[in-house]
């Protein structure tokens, strides 16, 4: 058995079960842990197919960002899990069943007696060189439109973060340093005019 | 690579509203609140220009790719993108009062708006199956985020929620439907995968296993049962302004999205979509027009009559020919301005601090408001599918495509549940001309969105005259 | 030359004026309704006599055009067109000129009525409908134009719509319209069905191949279908123009005010039916049986809706029986093939029935809305125009050698009596008695009205006012008991009417009749020559026809009806009521006009309320609410809960939903077919 076989199953499995923990898990931390796993393994098995930009974007953009964000978020918030699993057990049954069919539908249709080798020819290998400098080429010439499509996408995705979240509070109050240091002394100092107390007044 | 710029001369309107977009973003950053109806202008100008760069190379009878054939323009995306801009414009009328009055009115809507139009026009428009789920991306993406505006309000945000992971499922789904597409033809392009699938080489079961994943991507889009659940609850939770907007010109989208994927893409598989279209249309005829039966909440009942006509327009789609797809994309474009004016007029009555969206809310509106009631009327009459209004012959095309095409069966079934849904269009006329009117109807509507529902009020009635012209436009997109 | 714009005007022009007085009437006010919609009809009849001129007489070829393609649903095509040519154009000028003398009348009939703009735009809205109708080329439109007539009409009736009696007979017009026009929609049906087509020209030249076709409706039961074809449409002529079983609307169609009475109900409307069958000549040439029928029941309209006429108090009534007379003569003539006959009679009572009406309405203005002949008499000293426009009326009426009713009444009788289909003796002799009944009443009326005692401001009003004599009596105070003549805008339409009244006939008969003026128009079948026996008498011309009609038997059937009147109302005016109780059982049952209406009441209108009482118990209460309306709604009900349970809310139910969804279609379209 060649080595990247054996990697391959190996990967596989330990991704698989973590997938399943992120599900099954009730802490919510190791939930997300393992979610790290998950796709650190599949970071992995992209390197044994040779896509290594693939893999370290993986790494770098959902282990290293997403989900770094996404730990904070729950362990500043202190979600408590409990009602949430409320329903777990009553719907177990029912989920696993509807779960086993879509398999066994899956199953019968994507095996290999419709997608095997026989069929369809092993992808040759189409890279030469640097995996990340094909990729480039194909985005910015093949693929430009559905790029720009997906910069527009993510412009949307700041335009509604930024309209969703973002407003003005009355009565919060807040430091301009801009302001601060733009200040003049005509707007801080007041010379105020006090006339002299009259003896007279004080005396009556 | 481009090699001619001159390629991209098809592109001009999508490029010409994404830049416009980007004006209308940055200035409304500088333009103070007591100036935005800059901003309404600029986003209906733009609309109007766009148009004018659609008919300017407008490709009725023509088809020019651009991009490798990732972008595709021919007669049927065409009309339905000028539909999408006049049923997009006829929203920002009537919306501008509604936000007005609820204090929503922002820079962020127009534009999110525009920016699902780019989407809807690229998904239109999409010769490649990436160009297609991008352009669907966008669309959604904008609108979950447009449901969401209202901040303050806990049952849009409920409402957001729902649709985003629901839209996210089927996105999901339809991706892996794509998937295996690609796997089995081993292209993305449209044409290429007509072509291959043509040769009948690829197994069928696995054929037809992706085919219900682009179906079931498709019936999420339009909200045909059994991926409606999204539907009643987007409506009635969403801003009535941005309701208003979804249920009119992202049902021309979803019409553009089935034809590129299914008539295009998948035609040699008629035989396969046809029987889960029809499936799906069953489906959404009869629990569409049975639920709305049950609504008291104007939207809601909307809702539900959307999932109705869905049906509908599925039935001319599964017809599969070109006689049908014509019906169907004439279906939606009336349904399309039909279902506007039926926001327009819950927009009409509401005002600052009272949302007409019960059907009790319009009780007696003959006794106070004669002309609006008359036109809701007209609309309610044309949703029904009452002759002479333009309703029942979009529905008479399309029954008589799906007759031609032998799917005589769901054809009875569609107007047995018509017979049914006339009910519910019946009693809000009922309501308006023969109870007593409880409240005051005050009308706070400014003089545009009057004219305007008045004008989209009587386009029922005189599409009616027009039907063989429009019609005719529709055949000559398929030729 | 006949252009599609030129067409589009003469159309479209009295909708403009009818649209302006219609919706705008508060703002252009009474002035100005009642110019815009004379000017558009005004602009319609010059425009339609130019077009009548260039077809008669500058030959221009027939013209059928599409306008506009409404929709298109397989090989149905729904379109508007015109087709002109001599039948259509007759009937445009005939319509257009009626129309505009009755608009100019209105003038002065209406002038006190608050409804006076809508009632230019009704009249407005009747003469385009009525365009619409004679202009068609295709049996869609033919439709359309046939119930928007048939709905302004309506209107009008229940123009007064406070009256309950206006109400009422509009109602009934509407209810028997209704019954004429269902067969008049499966004819049209059969049309399609059996020829594919709704275009005239394409109907007509496929024709030919209906005859030996049949239809079986159940069983071993087999119609000719081109007889089913032409007796479901002349249902709808009957209905249109009030032909016995269907009359019994027209007389109640009184109550609308009298220039509707004029222009709808004697002139224009009413003939559409004629015009309809006349149009259709190339499908009625094809049976026998068809033809046989309209012949019989356009004699007994004509012989015994004439007899009504005689016992008829009411000034507008007596008029009115003789126009249902008169479309009996009509139809009778279709019956016989003779069909320019009965569209040269329909354009000659068209002027005279108009004349007669509007004389009848000058006589009602100037009586102060009486219309009891029985409180008129010696009227001629005060109103001399309408006096001797009446005169003329009645003579053309009777057929009085030489006016316009002569040459058309002539044409009708010849043509019958040389007809050899069956029945057509039966239809000879009722024509021939129908003929001297005419002029009994006609003379009876004008006696009556003009002639003898002054009757009227003996007693005071209301007193045996029953409801159809008490009409109308808003406005006029009742100080000035003198009647006088009418002003100027109802006597200028009277002088107008009674020209052609006169000379009509002498100028078209010729044409009309013997030359081959309407073309291809009217489609005869082979052999076919009705009006052969009057072309021999008639080769010396017109004049000479007149003098040879003092010795024919209709003349003199009609001077002795006329003379029997002039003795018993001139001269011996108890014998009248001698007769009356001598005859008292015939005059009882021509009073409640043969029972019609009370059979009517009492078979169709009880029968149905019992019938529907039985269905509402038997089928409403059980069947239908018991188990389908309740049932079902408890279905609906059911159903509709369910699927509000299912809208729980959840996201994860609805989730749940779409994967269940999926799967379901994977496993039956996928895995299973």
């Amino acid at each position: 058995m060649p080595i990247e076989t054996i990697l391959f199953f190996a990967l596989s499995t330990v991704l698989v079960i973590a997938a399943g923990a992120v599900v099954t898990l009730r802490n919510p931390v190791h939930a997300a842990m393992c979610l790290v796993l998950t796709f650190f393994t599949s970071s992995m098995l992209w390197v044994l197919l040779r896509a290594e930009f693939l893999a370290i974007a993986l790494v770098l953009v959902y282990v290293g960002a997403v989900m770094v964000l996404f730990l904070f978020v729950v362990m500043m918030l202190d979600i408590n899990t409990t009602p949430l699993r409320e329903g777990f057990a009553r719907y177990l049954p029912v989920g696993l069943l509807i779960a086993a069919i879509m398999a066994a539908q899956m199953i019968a249709v994507l095996g290999t007696q419709h997608f095997g080798f026989d069929r369809y020819a092993a992808p040759a290998a189409v890279v030469e060189g640097s995996n990340t400098e094909a990729l480039g080429r194909l985005l910015y010439t093949q693929y430009v439109y559905p790029f720009e499509i997906a910069a527009v996408i993510l412009l949307v995705a700041i335009v509604a973060a930024i309209a969703l979240t973002h407003r003005r509070r009355e009565g919060v109050k807040t430091q301009d340093p801009g302001k601060q240091t733009m200040v003049t002394k005509a707007e801080r100092l007041r010379v105020v005019k006090v006339g002299s107390e009259s003896k007279e007044g004080r005396g009556a | 690579m481009i090699e001619n710029w001159s390629s991209l001369i098809p592109l001009l309107p999508e490029v010409f509203l994404l830049g416009m977009i980007c004006v209308i973003l940055i200035a409304g950053l500088y333009i103070d609140e007591k100036r935005r109806g800059i901003i309404h202008f600029l986003a209906i100008l733009t609309l109007a220009l766009t148009a004018v760069l659609t008919l300017r190379h407008f490709a009725v009878g023509q088809r020019y790719t651009a991009l490798g054939g990732m972008f595709v323009r021919d007669g049927v995306g065409d009309i339905l993108k000028l539909f999408v801009y006049l049923s997009t414009a006829i929203v920002f009328v009537y919306a501008k009062h509604w936000l007005r009055a609820n204090k929503l009115f922002s820079p962020e809507f127009y534009v999110l708006a525009l920016f699902a139009v780019l989407g809807m026009c690229i998904l239109i428009s999409g010769g490649n199956l990436l160009t297609i789920y991008l352009g669907l991306e966008l669309m959604a993406l904008s609108s979950y985020a447009m449901v969401a505006l209202n901040r303050d309000s806990p049952v849009a945000a409920e409402s957001a929620m729902k649709y985003f992971v629901l839209g996210a499922l089927a996105s999901g789904l339809l991706l892996y439907g794509m998937s295996i597409l690609y796997g089995l033809t081993g292209s993305l392009d449209i044409t290429l995968i007509a072509k291959a699938l043509e040769s009948g080489r690829q197994p069928e079961v696995a054929v037809a296993f992706a085919v219900v994943f682009v179906v079931v991507g498709i019936g999420f889009k339009f909200g045909a049962v059994p991926f409606h659940m999204w539907v009643p609850d987007v409506y009635h939770g969403a801003p009535t302004a941005v309701t208003l907007f979804l249920a009119s010109a992202p049902k021309l989208a979803a019409v553009g999205m089935a034809f590129r994927l299914l008539a295009e893409g998948l035609e040699p598989m008629v035989k396969d979509w046809a029987q889960m279209l029809g499936f799906l249309a069953m489906m959404s005829l009869v629990v569409g027009n049975l639920a709305a039966i049950a609504q008291t909440n104007l939207k809601r009942m909307l809702a539900y009559s959307t999932i109705s006509h869905v049906g509908f327009i599925l039935l001319g789609i599964l017809a599969g020919s070109e006689q049908g797809y014509a019906a169907a994309m004439f279906y939606a474009i009336t349904y399309a301005l039909m279902t506007t004016a039926a926001f327009g007029m819950i927009i009409a009555l509401s005002h600052s601090g009272f949302e007409a969206e019960r059907i009790e809310d319009f009780k007696g509106l003959n006794q106070r408001q004669p002309w609006l009631a008359f036109l809701m009327l007209l609309v309610m009459a044309s949703l029904g599918g009452f002759p002479p209004l333009v309703g029942f012959f979009s529905k008479l095309y399309v029954l008589q495509a799906a007759i031609n095409a032998g799917w005589l069966w769901l054809a009875i079934v569609a107007v047995v549940m018509a017979v049914v849904g006339a009910y519910y269009y019946l009693r809000v006329i009922k309501v308006m001309y023969f109870d007593e009117p409880d409240r005051e109807h005050q009308i706070q509507a400014p003089g545009d969105v009057r004219v305007v529902l008045a004008a989209n009020g009587l386009l029922q009635l005189f599409l009616t005259l027009f039907v063989g012209s429009l019609t005719a436009l529709c055949v000559a997109a398929w030729q | 030359m006949i252009t599609e714009s030129l067409l589009l005007t003469i159309a479209l022009a009295p909708l403009v004026g009818a649209i302006i007085a219609g919706l705008f009437g508060r703002q252009v006010g009474r002035a100005g309704a009642h110019t815009v919609t004379i000017l558009g009809v005004a602009v319609s009849t010059a425009l339609s006599l130019y077009v009548l001129k260039l077809i008669a007489l500058d030959g221009h070829p027939d013209v059928n055009l599409s306008v506009y393609t409404w929709f298109e649903i397989g090989s149905i095509k729904a379109e508007v067109g015109f087709l002109v040519d001599p039948l259509t154009a007759v009937m445009m000028s005939v319509v257009t000129s009626v129309s505009l003398m009755v608009h100019i009348y209105t003038i002065g009939y209406m002038h006190e009525d608050p409804g006076y703009q809508r009632f230019f735009a009704y009249i407005s809205l009747f003469t385009f409908s009525m365009l619409m109708l004679v202009m068609s080329n295709n049996f869609m439109q033919l439709f359309f134009g046939w119930e928007a007539v048939g709905l302004v009409s309506y209107l009008l009736i229940g123009f007064w719509y406070k009256r309950p009696t206006a109400i009422f007979a509009n109602l009934k017009a509407f209810l028997v319209n209704r019954v004429g026009d269902f067969g008049f929609l499966l004819g049209i049906g059969l049309v399609l069905a059996y020829l594919g087509s709704l275009d005239y020209a394409t109907v007509f030249q496929k024709a030919p191949e209906l005859v030996g076709q049949t239809f079986n409706p159940w069983g071993t039961v087999e119609w000719a279908v081109p007889t089913l074809i032409c007796l479901l449409l002349f249902v709808g002529a009957m209905g249109k123009s009030a032909q016995v079983p269907l009359h019994v609307w027209l007389p109640d169609s009184m109550e609308g005010p009298t220039p509707i009475s004029a222009l709808i109900h004697a002139a224009t409307m009413v003939t559409a039916g004629i015009f309809m069958v006349a149009r259709m000549s190339p499908l009625y040439e094809l049976s026998e049986v068809a033809l046989s029928t309209i012949l019989v029941i356009g004699s007994i309209t004509a012989l015994f809706m004439g007899f009504i006429g005689i016992v008829q108090n009411d000034i507008k009534r007596v008029v009115a029986y003789s126009t249902l007379s008169q479309l009996g003569y009509m139809t009778v003539a279709l019956g016989a093939s003779a069909y320019s006959a009965a569209i040269f009679h329909l354009m000659t009572h068209a002027f005279f029935k108009a004349l007669l009406f509007l004389g009848a309405g000058s006589v009602i203005i100037a009586m102060h809305h009486e219309q009891d002949l029985r409180r008129m008499g010696g009227l001629r000293k005060y109103m001399p125009i309408t006096f001797a426009t009446a005169w003329i009326g009645t003579l053309a009426l009777m057929g009085f050698p030489g006016t316009s009713g002569f040459y058309s009444k002539d044409a009708i009788l010849y043509a019958v009596g040389a007809a050899d289909r069956p029945g057509a003796t039966f239809a000879y002799v009722c024509l021939m008695i129908g003929v001297a009944v005419t002029a009994f009443y006609s003379f009876r009326m004008l006696y009556l009205a003009f002639h003898g005692q002054e009757r009227f401001g003996h007693d005071d009003h209301g007193h045996g006012h029953d409801d159809h004599h008490g009409h109308d009596d808003h406005g006029h105070g009742h100080g000035d008991h003198k009647p006088h003549e009418t002003p100027w805008v109802v006597t200028l339409p009277l002088i107008l009417l009674a020209i052609p009244s006169l000379a009509i006939g002498y100028f078209t008969a010729g044409p009309l009749l013997f030359g081959d003026f309407f073309g291809s128009a009217i489609h005869l079948a082979e052999g076919r020559e009705p009006l052969a026996a009057m072309a021999e008498h008639f080769g010396h011309g017109p004049l000479a026809f007149a003098l040879h009609g003092f010795v024919t038997a209709p003349v003199w059937l009609a001077l002795a009806g006329a003379g029997l009147a002039t003795y018993i109302y001139l001269f011996n005016p108890a014998l009248a009521d001698k007769a009356k109780s001598a005859l008292a059982p015939i005059h009882r049952l021509l009073e409640r006009k043969y029972g019609f209406d009370e059979l009517y009441q009492a078979v169709f209108a009880k029968g149905s309320v019992l019938l529907g009482r039985v269905f509402w118990r038997a089928g409403d209460q059980t069947v239908i609410d018991g188990l389908m309306v309740n049932g079902s709604a408890a279905l609906v009900d059911r159903f509709a809960h369910a699927v509000r349970r299912l809208q729980s809310g959840f996201l994860y139910h609805y989730a749940f939903m779409m994967i269940l969804g999926l799967i379901v279609i994977v496993g039956a379209f996928a895995l299973l077919k």
